[in-house]
């Protein structure tokens, strides 16, 4: 196992919360470098950690501590991998919506400390708007809790928001209270083909301007400069039949080929999705307002380099073969108050480039936190943005 | 007095409060009962102003206390001894809208209802909506983490103030969060954790929030019930059926009764409990979600159930429910509002458990709450002319806090902790938990000059390690006070 090229010296297994917190407790206590893996999915991002001597593995923390469906809550420990979490929620007739794209592996620890993203994002929020409690294991060892168990809560700090995206440099989540959500009766899905990235836009603003509610708007490249958008909703038949044939208007009106998606088409898309986003070489997350984001796509050539764009959202993975450091500082200078990370890319490369970008201006604050919390800098040093 | 000038050199005399009644209005915000007189507020106009107010007071001593329209009901603007007030509500300007990427741009004295008057005519909305909506300005609303009627479906301030420009404790101008409506940022989560801080972290003066496009249809459900038995039930019934109404709120007997009393809406008397509930979306979706959510009610004992004739009969009926607080003067000379959540399944259980201790203290609570979330507002009804009894009411008030611990919940929903509740923070946090959310204090304010006696049972400066407390040198000095 390497974390962006780095291998450890060791690697520990705790059996549970508690041993887990010991053993960070003894590597804090015996100054050595140290960084949590759930499933190992994202261990290319990030950068490279300046040193690193054991990495702690949580995936043997994976009981279920409370199930509350009609709550719709579920307190799980961290090294719980989101399918086995979704499929305790099935039998219920809810769901997790953290979409992650290899459920199988991707532990809910790791989903919280990479901030995990997809499409279902534009109607249930991003991964902090669904932790409504959480459970750490701090850099020094010591076991502290934020947030709670119930739904609406402002008491104290929201630690549980200040773990998302984390990249476990603050300490290892251990247990997380999820809001969960109720399945839908019924879903469909609209393609619309042979789209630039501002008939995208359009397609989206049309959506907004009908008041529709769709659960995703994924576009994919056609292989060249254009897109194919798939837009699904989910609930009561009623009313997905009512927003599919809004669709349908919408695409009439603006003069593009429309039509519902096979089930096989569906589950083709959703692999290339998934592919694109585990497993070509060069994996860059962009994000930023949906119209400069439509704009930097419009504006920049974009041949040979695969793009699954959430419009609507504001984000979109651009996957390559091979990229140069010239590029992503390229784009990082061309797109207006985004965000350019680089989420993976080969090892020969990583001198090169910044996986982050340049700091926000708020970085002294973030650096100040981070010393706070790891005053000897051991938890996962040196690979959070700005150096962190 | 030398520190008074200075503060006129940043803000001008017009917006500096020294002496009189104005002065008094600073003492104290919407948490009864407690007055602290600031040694000076400030009214600063523009985010320089608020910066240099703040470097100024730290090179004074002073501790400031940040304040937006003084609605909060937890005492988080409530002063400390010889601190500067920086008041935020002349800062209310509407900066940018940008319908396109849906986000707008405001001062933090912006009031929270006027950014949806301001969409209207668009179609659009800001979707927290507190029942002070009408007077409880933007930045409060960040500092609280300000929930509402329709967070059941729309979430939170939290979820909605999406970047913030702050002015932090060394008086710097620091954007955190989005700043250009890209969906994340870089490095941590400061937005995050900045909202619902209570001005503990630093001061706000721009907030970029998302703003949502109005449903293509709404439908407002009122029905009644014999007791708040088959009410908590129905309310557990439709959440666990997978139905997601906009709000759910509960009124028991009491509290219609009151807004009966103040408003002109025809709800009956004889009755236990009622819901009102909306069901928005796609117009299709709505009226399914709304068969089902009638449906519900019925199977759980409903005695009447109606929906308004029309527009003006919903505003009425939302009327009437927001205002249910101030309504309670009809019924009762005093009352003291208090804040608790519980897991919704156990509404039925809880509101027994409220009776009971009322009951046994004497003293009637009305409940009227969002039922949907599982946030209780008990209104503990008392006489402040009859010696003992706020003390009374506040003791009541502590024992519902508990039962909610009790029950797994938390002792503020939407309120905050402030001044009122610091206390209770320790039955609800370790302390371990607690000097973890020192950690992420002292990181924005090394030397606690902002909001300092807030939040936290024991305060503890930045550097101490849990333990016996040792005051601070600025504490012995008589600058920094303690709660």
């Amino acid at each position: 196992m390497t974390i962006a090229g780095v291998e450890p010296r060791n690697v520990a297994t705790p059996a549970d919360v508690g041993e887990l917190a010991a053993a960070v407790r003894d590597l804090y206590a015996d100054g050595k470098p140290f960084a949590f893996v759930g499933g190992g999915t994202e261990l290319e991002l990030g950068n490279a950690p300046r040193t690193l001597d054991t990495v702690v593995v949580t995936t043997a923390c994976n009981r279920v501590i409370d199930y509350a469906p009609e709550d719709q809550t579920i307190t799980v420990e961290a090294g719980m991998t989101v399918a086995a979490v979704c499929a305790v929620l099935a039998e219920h007739h809810q769901f997790l919506a953290f979409d992650v794209p290899d459920p199988d592996r991707t532990t809910i620890g790791g989903a919280i400390a990479t901030n995990a993203y997809g499409r279902r994002r534009l109607r249930f929020g991003p991964i902090k708007d669904n932790i409504v409690g959480i459970a750490i294991v701090r850099p020094d060892g010591v076991v502290a809790h934020g947030g709670g168990k119930v739904v609406k809560n402002v008491a104290g700090f929201d630690i549980p928001k200040l773990m998302v995206g984390a990249l476990g440099t603050l300490g290892a989540v251990v247990s997380a209270t999820l809001r969960v959500h109720p399945r839908s009766e019924h879903g469909a899905a609209v393609a619309l083909r042979n789209l630039t990235a501002a008939g995208v836009l359009r397609v989206c603003a049309d959506i907004v301007e009908a008041a529709l509610v769709p659960t995703s708007i994924v576009a994919f490249d056609d292989g060249g400069e254009r897109y194919d958008c798939v837009v699904a909703f989910d609930g009561f038949r009623g009313g997905v039949d009512e927003q599919v044939r809004s669709m349908t208007g919408i695409a009439e009106r603006l003069r593009c080929d429309a039509s519902q998606p096979s089930p096989a088409e569906l589950e083709l898309l959703e692999a290339r999705e998934r592919s694109a986003r585990c497993e070509a070489p060069w994996r860059v997350h962009l994000g930023a307002a949906p119209t400069k984001l439509a704009e930097f796509l419009a504006r920049n050539d974009m041949a040979g380099i695969g793009r699954i764009y959430y419009p609507a959202i504001g984000s979109a993975i651009l996957t390559a073969n091979a990229l140069s450091a010239a590029t992503i500082e390229r784009w990082r200078s061309d797109l207006d108050a985004g965000t350019v990370v680089v989420n993976a890319m080969p090892l020969a490369a990583r001198g090169a480039i910044d996986a982050w970008g340049a700091p926000p201006p708020s970085w002294p604050i973030m650096r100040q936190l981070k010393a706070n919390f790891d005053p000897k800098g051991l938890c996962n040093p040196g690979r959070f943005v700005g150096g962190i | 007095m030398a520190a008074v000038s200075d503060f006129i050199a940043i803000v001008g005399e017009r917006n500096t409060i020294t002496e009189g009644s104005e002065l008094r209005t600073y003492e104290a915000d919407g948490l009864p009962g407690f007055r602290v007189r600031p040694a000076v507020v400030v009214l600063p106009e523009t985010t320089e102003q608020v910066a240099a107010c703040v470097r100024l007071a730290r090179a004074l001593g002073m501790p400031i206390v940040p304040r937006g329209s003084g609605t909060g009901l937890s005492g988080g603007a409530l002063p400390v001894e010889g601190c500067v007030v920086i008041g935020l509500s002349r800062m209310k300007a509407i900066l940018e809208v940008d319908l396109p990427n849906r986000r707008m741009r405001v001062q933090p004295g912006v009031i929270n209802l006027n950014i949806s008057r301001h969409l209207a005519a668009a179609g659009y909305y800001y979707a927290p909506d507190p029942s002070s909506q009408s007077v409880c300005s933007i930045g409060g609303n960040v500092a609280e983490n300000s929930g509402g009627a329709h967070c059941l479906k729309y979430g939170f301030t939290v979820n909605h103030a999406v970047g913030a420009t702050i002015v932090t404790a060394e008086g710097d101008i620091v954007s955190v969060g989005a700043h250009g409506g890209e969906p994340d940022t870089l490095g941590y989560d400061l937005m995050g954790v900045f909202v619902g801080s209570e001005g503990l972290l630093g001061i706000v003066t721009e907030v970029l929030v998302r703003i949502l496009r109005t449903p293509q249809a709404t439908r407002t459900i009122f029905a009644t019930f014999p007791t708040t038995d088959e009410a908590g039930a129905a309310v557990s019934s439709i959440i666990s059926a997978g139905i997601v109404p906009a709000a759910i709120e509960m009124m028991d007997q009491l509290a219609i009764e009151a807004i009966v009393a103040a408003t002109r809406v025809d709800w009956p008397l004889d009755v236990g409990a009622a819901l009102l509930m909306d069901v928005d979306g796609v117009a299709a979706e709505v009226e399914h979600t709304a068969d089902a959510a009638i449906a519900a009610l019925r199977a759980a004992g409903a005695i009447e159930i109606r929906s308004p004739r029309d527009d003006g009969e919903r505003a009425l009926m939302w009327k009437g429910r927001k205002g249910a607080f101030a309504a309670m003067g009809r019924i009762s000379p005093n009352y003291y509002v208090q804040d608790g959540v519980i897991p919704r399944k156990e509404i039925v259980a809880v509101l027994r458990d409220i009776a009971r201790l009322a009951s046994e203290a004497g003293l009637r609570v009305a409940n009227v709450f969002h039922a949907g979330d599982g946030n209780l507002h008990p209104l503990i009804l008392y006489d402040g002319r009859i010696p003992g009894q706020e003390a009374l009411a506040e003791r009541v008030g502590g024992e519902i806090l508990k039962t909610c611990i009790r029950y797994g919940g938390s002792i503020t929903g939407e309120h905050g902790v402030g001044f009122d509740k610091a206390a209770y923070m320790g039955d609800l946090f370790t302390e371990d938990d607690l000097a973890t959310m020192q950690l992420v204090r002292c990181a924005f304010d090394r030397d606690v000059i902002f909001n300092p006696n807030k939040v936290f049972p024991t305060p503890r400066l930045c550097g101490d390690r849990p333990g016996i407390y040792h005051p601070h040198a600025a504490e012995l000095a008589e600058v920094a006070g303690r709660g």
